[in-house]
């Protein structure tokens, strides 16, 4: 993957990209943990320790989150493209 | 000048953590406040708001570490399946 012959340009572009990629990636940490949080844990505190029940849904919650995040990521970028074909036929045509 | 650079940059990952700890911990207030304190009759906190808020505290700390676990779980594979398909593209 390394790259020797690369423009500053072209670095500070990688870097960016990068730090974007992470940046999203965070974001969607902590979302997922709210919802997880607010699906799987009821809010009684009789106990700090988290019961059985908690941490298999907790595990499923994040597969599943996970799971359609993908789905959802796959969808989304058919029907942009979908979307930029038509739009090139509607301007060719 | 290397190290003055290397120097800002760990200064600049200090404070974005600094920051993260902070964030989580006003959510964590937010989240075991609206979850523990129901009863505004009285200033004072009673024991079982105090336990509440506390076990509420340590069990959002072990949910947090156990997501993280099964995130980090999650990525390896998908960076596992990035790179075999990565391979088979270039055996091709």
């Amino acid at each position: 993957m390394a790259q020797p012959q690369m423009s500053p340009a072209e670095q500070a572009k990688l870097q960016m990209m990068q730090d974007l990629e992470i940046e999203m990636m965070s974001d969607l940490y902590n979302r997922m943990t709210t919802a997880c949080h607010k699906k799987c844990i009821p809010p009684k505190y009789g106990d700090a320790e988290l019961g059985k029940g908690e941490m298999v849904c907790i595990d499923r919650c994040v597969a599943k989150y996970l799971d359609i995040h993908e789905r959802i990521g796959k969808k989304l970028t058919a029907m942009s493209a979908a979307d930029e074909d038509l739009k090139k036929k509607m301007s060719g045509g | 000048m290397a190290a003055q650079v290397s120097f800002d940059q760990l200064d600049k990952d200090q404070i974005k953590s600094f920051q993260d700890f902070l964030l989580s911990y006003n959510k964590l207030s937010e989240i075991c406040f609206t979850d523990c304190i129901y009863d505004f009759t009285s200033r004072s906190i009673k024991d079982s708001e105090d336990r509440c808020a506390l076990n509420c505290m340590e069990k959002f700390l072990k949910m947090n570490q156990r997501i993280s676990q099964r995130f980090q779980e999650f990525q390896m594979i998908a960076n596992e399946n990035l790179l075999a398909a990565n391979q088979k593209a270039q055996g091709k």
